[in-house]
């Protein structure tokens, strides 16, 4: 033992010194680092839980004003739709009282000129027949009977012979409604008389007038989807395409 | 002197048993380099017990170690 | 980390230089280059009160201002509420942090009661290996004149160095300072004491029942022959016990006293720069030395704290 360097005396010094370094390495090195690892590792798992909360906290008030902002949205879209609506329909009532004033305005503006126009063209037509007669007179030479010579003129005029209306004779047809075109306005016996024998043919409820003096003289009759062409006009054309 | 050179040849042939031991170690590190190679995620645990397997196969040379500086010095 | 390139150039000249101071003093200036006595125990230097005191024992002092040292600075950087410990605070910090998940891993619950043991052993171990690093420890020291010394002195500039004698010698060198861990009695020191605690944990956590390891009769009554053989196994658990004092001391003994030694004949041989190979080999062997102390010495403890019986029943089947 002594050949290797063991000596009891110096065994025990180590063994005493090996002790003391062991109580100075548990409570100076050992026993505060272990407490500041604990520490530590409390610290990051506090943290982590804080951070947990957080992320937590955040992603429910996330939803929340997710929530918030849909409800808010759609409550303005309602609102756009809710004055839309209403704009549209204001605009549509002034719009339609607009036209219904102006269809008013217009139509009465139509009547005034249609009943003009009536007036005109019927005194032209007392002219007319007097300067067809004196025309006439001044051609042939002689005099007609005055009173045969206004019965035909009439009859040019208003298509309407003897009481009756000249294309309905033979004609057959029938409609709800009948309209009545002669080239200057018809009196009021002859309308009388058209509208009688029309309604009485035709069997349609009511009958209109117009004056178009395009068709020269004559009456055209239109019921239903049926047209009586009895005008001048209509009978040139047939002659010209019969002498081509 | 032909004592002294006889320990001294003895004390050599003693340190003949520290082969078994350097085998046994390198087959120790071996087999664990090759096991951290596989699962390097056990690299921990594996070195632990590889020194601990080193440790138990370097006692034998230890021992020879032993025996070698007894022969040297003591006798 | 504050280190900039121009240090580490700076670095580089030093190490050149002491290479060509090297090269000029052993090959030009031609200074004797011997191979140092190897002695195993360690030597006298000086009495103090009766007392001798040998070289380890002085290098064990400084080993003890060093950790005390160490032990006081942490304890000083913990309580001053740092978050972070910097310079060796911090190193000691991660290596305590480190051995304290391997001790959690081999000892579970039993790891607070045991780690201090390991953080003492390692500490104190790895700065008595790495004394021997320093420049001076073990080569300089008294010229002892002696009978059986085996040198003749010889005047080296300044300093008085010993050289190989041609005929009559009758000087040798006793350094100041030995490396500690290559002092049987430090080594053996520590082994019986880790082994005398290995039973101290072994009786703590088991209470009797730790003895039935030992002298193992529960089994020789009821099981024909390996009851014999179990019983037996608990004889030489015994012998197991004394001879972990024996390998935990010859270890490390053996490792650092062996790397001096190598030190001393690779110096001998080569004296410039080859020593610096070794001295890295000799770093790393300190280190692990260190680690394998504390490391065994926690696994035994852990094993005793867990109990054997069963174990020992399943091997002895096997």
């Amino acid at each position: 033992m002594e050949a290797l360097g063991i000596n009891p005396g110096f065994l025990l010094v180590q063994i005493v010194n090996l002790i003391i370094a062991y109580v100075v390495v548990a409570k100076w090195i050992v026993g505060p680092i272990l407490g500041m690892l604990e520490k530590r590792r409390e610290t990051i798992a506090q943290g982590l839980e804080d951070a947990r909360v957080a992320a937590e906290a955040r992603a429910s008030a996330e939803k929340e004003a997710e929530k918030i902002i849909a409800e808010a949205q759609a409550k303005a879209s309602a609102v756009v739709r809710e004055s839309t609506e209403r704009a549209e329909s204001a605009a549509r009532d002034i719009k339609a009282a607009a036209d219904a004033t102006a269809a008013k305005a217009a139509e009465k503006k139509l009547a005034e000129v249609e009943e003009e126009r009536g007036r005109i063209l019927g005194d032209l037509r007392g002219q007319v027949a007097a300067l067809a007669i004196s025309a006439t007179q001044k051609l042939v030479g002689e005099s007609l009977d005055e009173k045969r010579q206004h019965a035909l003129l009439d009859e040019f005029f208003s298509g309407v012979k003897a009481g009756k209306v000249v294309v309905m004779e033979a004609a057959s047809v029938s409609g709800a409604s009948a309209e009545v075109t002669s080239a200057l306005p018809l009196t009021p016996a002859e309308q009388e008389s058209v509208k009688k024998d029309v309604l009485a043919k035709s069997g349609a409820a009511a009958v209109a007038f117009r004056v178009d003096p395009t068709i020269l003289g004559g009456l055209v009759i239109k019921v239903g989807d049926k047209v009586l062409d009895g005008s001048v006009a209509g009978k040139l054309e047939g002659l010209r395409s019969n002498l081509r | 002197m032909e004592a002294a050179a006889a320990k001294l040849i003895g004390a050599g042939l003693a340190m003949i048993g520290a082969i078994g031991a350097g085998a046994g170690i390198g087959i120790v590190a071996s087999g664990a380099v090759q096991a951290m190679g596989r699962n390097p995620d056990a690299t921990g645990t594996i070195q632990t017990n590889m020194i601990l397997g080193i440790a138990f196969a370097e006692a034998v040379a230890i021992y020879c170690l032993v025996v070698a500086l007894l022969i040297l010095f003591v006798f | 980390m504050t280190e900039t390139p121009k240090q580490r150039v700076w670095g580089r000249w030093v190490v050149l230089a002491a290479f060509l101071v090297g090269v000029y003093l052993f090959y030009v200036a031609k200074i004797p280059v011997i191979m140092p006595e190897v002695l195993l125990p360690a030597e006298e230097v000086f009495h103090l009160g009766g007392f001798p005191i040998t070289n380890t024992l002085i290098a064990l002092f400084f080993v003890d201002l060093i950790v005390f040292g160490i032990a006081f600075g942490v304890s000083r950087a913990v309580a001053s509420g740092k978050q972070i410990l910097g310079g060796i605070s911090g190193a000691v910090e991660a290596l305590i942090e480190m051995i304290y998940g391997m001790t959690e891993g081999t000892a579970g619950k039993w790891a607070k009661t045991i780690f201090p043991w390991f953080a003492t052993i390692m500490l104190l171990v790895l700065v008595a290996n790495w004394m021997e690093m320093i420049p001076g420890i073990e080569t300089v020291g008294l010229i002892h004149t002696s009978e059986h010394g085996e040198f003749a002195t010889q005047q080296i500039g300044p300093f008085l160095g010993i050289v190989k004698a041609e005929g009559e010698g009758g000087h040798a060198l006793i350094p100041y300072v030995r490396v500690v861990s290559s002092d049987l009695n430090f080594t053996l020191a520590i082994a019986i004491v880790v082994v005398v605690m290995i039973q101290y944990y072994g009786i703590k956590s088991q209470g009797a029942a730790y003895f039935s390891k030992f002298w193992n009769v529960k089994t020789v009554f009821t099981k024909p022959i390996f009851g014999v053989i179990d019983f037996g196994v608990g004889l030489l658990e015994i012998v197991s016990e004394f001879s972990k004092v024996l390998s935990f001391a010859f270890r490390l003994f053996g490792n650092i006293f062996a790397g001096s030694v190598l030190l001393f004949v690779i110096g001998s041989l080569v004296p410039v720069f080859a020593q610096s190979i070794f001295y890295l080999l000799e770093f790393f062997v300190g280190a692990i030395q260190a680690f394998v102390f504390g490391l065994l010495a926690t696994t035994f403890m852990a094993q005793a704290t867990q109990g054997h019986g069963g174990e020992h029943h399943e091997e002895a089947h096997a």
